[in-house]
């Protein structure tokens, strides 16, 4: 399945090459969720000019220290990771394919050593080959969280030897990041400190991508990158502007998965994120970089114009929204207790205040859909009763001991109006059950660090109930679940497994999940995780989140990318 | 010309003998006196006194004749586009105001139950920072030396202070309760209170600047060379002269603190949901976009606090004029 639908993609990729202008399809409104389900626009026409708007610079363009969705998708244009994903739409997107590799990295150690062999002619846009010495400066630098303090850590966390110590190599000048060898120009192998089944995912990060060491700048290398992917920086103005031309030293045959279609490609920062939505609406821009959908204007709008609906797609984000239950709060201890908060939620009137059906669809699962080994179950009767299940959940609270319901704390973000709307919900429909929520509104800046992710201060203050959002780094159940329901994950402070638990049958599920090598023994052990973590009732699910993505008509090959819920950039051209 | 002769010079003011002359018998009036008589003369003014009174009473009892405010109704809203069904905002029989996006809660209700909590903290709040700020300001203003080194340097210390991180951290040392409070209870009493200590030295300031060139006066030095003392010059004879920095600046103050009231709930700090407060309302409606697929939400309660507000600047509009005698109209 996967493979096929890579031989597509390198046969459009390779039809590029050949430089035939084949016609390009007339189709304008293709349909609603049509990027969903197929490439809207498929064509090979060179040429034209494709402008991104953001509401705000992310945290840098530097693919090196980049933790934002959108930014993964985007520094593809200029940046190629050892591993990326496969340019598809379903599931086949979620699969992984080599890029700057030849071939997904080879496990050895149980899973402890990994090795990757760089694609013979690899050139960075300056004309140099890139050599493993420029993956391992690229991985090295990232270690310098006071040159990029935003990307993820997974080095910092997984790789052996000096790693815990290494501070960059600003800091550290000199010093060698042992668990990183290069031991020819075109072979990078990374020793771990335990086995790590997904570590392909890792290098899929936009930190493998080839930083060459004689241009590195530090923080402000983000303005001026070195390119190794299909288009490289013309000018860049930082908090206002990113111009990209294409790369004259990119083979395209080595890197099937994105295209050099368009002849420019500008972001402009454009803080007002309405008029972002006309813009787009209105063709004056094509693409909104963000691509976490519309806001509320341009939702009416487009939703109430049959036109306009259908240019627009609809797709679930893979990210979740839902309500940690602490079982270490009393009575919540009792498993029957959180039932009963499992079944009288009321489904709907919590998909209506993360904004309705458009915005998320009723999650019943511990997972979104998106994740490898979903498969769909409803323990707590939401879809027999979407506005809650009162009698069952008054049979929980009598099997609790506390027939007459009781009292317990809810943490939300105050500053986040969705969180704030949700609690709000909650504590109506469960005060019907006699469940009755004292409301405790935390700023979102220090809500895991200072308050609902610190245990003692749950504890101490009675806050059974928190509100809480996930999206994953990669799409299985270790990348989405490990953080929210192994019980090692259980931190003092900036704890994100607020449900505090720590099941050993769970545990053992992400154990046997770490050293699994087969990806049929993995989905199974990922539903099994699913399904245990329902039973336990520490988590009440309350929407797979989705957005509106309005798709300009002028764009070509464009597909939603599963992983990141929103349209796959490196593919684009524009007619 | 017998009549002065009769009244004890004291509390005779000119004006005072002008009313009294086509009258038939000749009393004397104090200050406060002349001031209703002039503020009653004044209707606009009247009228927006009635309407605070009117507004004091819904607060009051408003919250008992309307319903539930935090009922849901699901019914009533357009899910798909968060917006309530019917023309502005879902205004039915029942749901005279219409009702809420998202929730379809009674915006009637809502208003009238957020006019008790908006009202009491910004009247209080008001109340408190107008008294520290006139009485530091008076003192201040007439003491100079030391004292107003003092004073001046203390405001400038409240008004360098960064309330907003402050308020942050209160978020996590505040207790659940305390002072025999709790909830919502001890919120308002603590914005009352955070509001009410941090918007003094606005207040201060000019009254400050008002003193320090009213101490340089005639009249003051007349009082003085009668021999009256600090206290009696300060608040008999300055403070009447104040009076309209100190309306004008209040009435001002009156929504500048309802909407701090919902910024600081945006911190965590504030009202607890679901009770409804008209910045609360406002801000809801802002943040999340609502103005603009359902106005109803904004326009509602910002036409509330935009009457309060006129009929505060009327009321003390006329209330100065009535005080002041010199004033010009």
């Amino acid at each position: 399945m996967g493979l096929a639908a890579f031989g597509a993609v390198a046969t459009l990729a390779l039809a590029a090459c050949g430089g035939g202008s084949t016609s390009s399809a007339p189709t304008t409104h293709a349909g609603f969720n049509a990027a969903t389900s197929s490439v809207v626009n498929p064509s090979t026409h060179k040429g034209g000019t494709i402008t991104f708007n953001l509401t705000t610079w992310e945290d840098s363009m530097d693919p090196g220290g980049t933790y934002y969705a959108s930014n993964w998708n985007f520094t593809r244009y200029y940046a190629t990771p050892l591993m990326t994903y496969a340019s598809c739409v379903g599931s086949c997107g979620s699969k992984l394919i080599p890029a700057l590799a030849a071939k997904p990295g080879v496990s050895s150690n149980n899973n402890t050593v990994w090795t990757y062999t760089i694609k013979s002619g690899m050139k960075f846009s300056d004309g140099q080959p890139i050599t493993s010495a420029d993956v391992k400066y690229a991985v090295m630098r990232t270690f310098a969280k006071e040159v990029l303090p935003a990307g993820p850590v997974y080095f910092q966390t997984l790789l052996a030897g000096n790693a815990a110590s290494y501070k960059g190599p600003y800091k550290n000048k000199g010093v060698d990041l042992t668990s990183v060898t290069t031991p020819n120009s075109t072979t990078v192998v990374f020793h771990l400190n335990k086995p790590f089944a997904d570590f392909n995912y890792v290098a899929a990060i936009p930190q493998t991508a080839p930083v060459p060491q004689n241009k590195d700048t530090g923080s402000t290398y983000q303005l001026h990158p070195v390119s190794s992917g299909p288009y490289e920086v013309q000018s860049a103005t930082l908090n206002k502007q990113f111009v990209l031309v294409p790369n004259p030293n990119w083979n395209p045959a080595l890197d099937p998965a994105v295209h050099q279609l368009a002849s420019k490609i500008i972001l402009n920062i454009n803080p007002n994120a309405n008029d972002i939505d006309n813009r787009l609406i209105a063709g004056d821009i094509q693409m909104d970089m963000a691509g976490t959908g519309v806001q509320s204007a341009a939702r009416a709008k487009i939703l109430t114009n049959n036109t306009l609906k259908q240019s627009s797609d609809n797709p679930i984000t893979g990210f979740m929204w839902f309500i940690y239950i602490n079982q270490q709060v009393a009575p919540l201890n009792n498993i029957h207790c959180r039932m009963a908060i499992e079944f009288a939620a009321n489904k709907t009137t919590l998909q209506d205040a993360y904004g309705g059906p458009y915005q998320g669809s009723v999650a019943t699962t511990a997972m979104p859909p998106t994740v490898i080994g979903y498969s769909k179950f409803d323990l707590y009767n939401a879809g027999s009763h979407p506005s809650g299940d009162i009698a069952s959940a008054k049979n929980q609270l009598k099997l609790c001991g506390q027939p007459n319901g009781f009292t317990t704390g809810m943490a939300y973000r105050s500053d986040r109006p969705r969180d704030t709307a949700a609690a709000q919900a909650l504590q109506a429909s469960l005060a019907t059950a006699g469940i009755h929520l004292q409301l405790k509104g935390f700023p979102s800046g220090t809500y895991y660090s200072t308050f609902a992710g610190v245990p003692t201060y749950n504890k101490t203050h009675g806050i059974g109930l928190a509100t809480g959002g996930w999206g994953p780094d990669w799409p299985d159940a270790y990348g989405w679940g490990w953080a929210l329901f192994d019980g090692q994950s259980i931190g003092t402070a900036g704890n994100t497994n607020i449900g505090m638990l720590n099941d050993p049958a769970i545990n053992k599920l992400f154990l046997n999940l770490e050293s699994a090598t087969t990806a049929s023994a993995q989905a199974s052990i990922s539903g099994q995780i699913d399904m245990a973590v329902m039973k336990q009732a520490t988590f009440l699910p309350a929407v797979y989140s989705k957005a509106l993505l309005y798709r300009s008509p002028a764009l070509t090959n464009v597909m939603v990318q599963p992983t990141f819920g929103m349209y796959n950039y490196g593919t684009l051209g524009t007619k | 010309m017998a009549a002065p002769l009769e009244m004890t010079s004291e509390s005779a003011a000119p004006e005072a003998i002008l009313e009294g002359v086509g009258g038939q018998a000749i009393e004397g009036r104090s200050l406060g006196k002349i001031a209703w008589l002039r503020l009653k003369r004044d209707k606009v003014a009247i009228g927006g006194g009635i309407f605070i009174l009117f507004l004091i009473v819904v607060a009051i009892v408003g919250p008992f004749l309307v319903q539930n405010p935090n009922i849901y109704h699901p019914n009533l809203i357009n899910p798909t586009l968060s917006r309530p069904n019917g023309t502005l905002g879902g205004v039915s029989l029942a749901h005279p105001l219409g009702v809420e996006p998202v929730t379809g809660r009674d915006m009637l209700a809502r208003v009238v139950n957020g006019a008790r909590v908006s009202l009491l903290i910004a009247f209080l709040a008001t109340a408190l920072a107008v008294g520290i700020g006139t009485v530091m300001g008076v003192v201040a203003g007439y003491s100079g030396g030391w004292i107003d080194t003092i004073i001046a340097r203390l405001m400038d210390i409240f008004l360098a202070f960064p309330l907003l991180v402050f308020a942050i951290a209160l978020v996590g040392v505040m207790p659940s309760s305390a002072f025999g409070l709790s909830g919502n209870g001890l919120r308002i009493s603590l914005l009352i209170f955070i509001i009410g200590f941090f918007a003094w030295p606005y207040m201060g300031r000019i009254i400050r600047g008002q003193t320090l060139s009213l101490r340089e006066r005639e009249f003051v030095d007349a009082a003085r060379s009668l021999g009256a003392r600090g206290p009696y010059i300060l608040f008999r004879e300055l403070l009447p002269n104040l009076w309209g920095p100190i309306l004008v600046y209040a009435t001002l103050l009156i929504p500048t603190n309802i909407l701090f009231e919902a910024a600081l709930s945006y911190l965590g700090v504030g009202i607890i949901p679901p009770q409804p407060t008209w910045g609360g309302m406002l801000s809801d409606a802002v943040t999340n976009g609502f103005y603009q697929i359902d106005p109803m939400y904004m326009i509602i309660p910002g036409f509330a606090i935009f009457l309060t507000v006129l009929a505060f600047n009327l009321f003390g509009d006329g209330l100065r004029d009535a005080l002041d005698p010199r004033s010009s109209r």
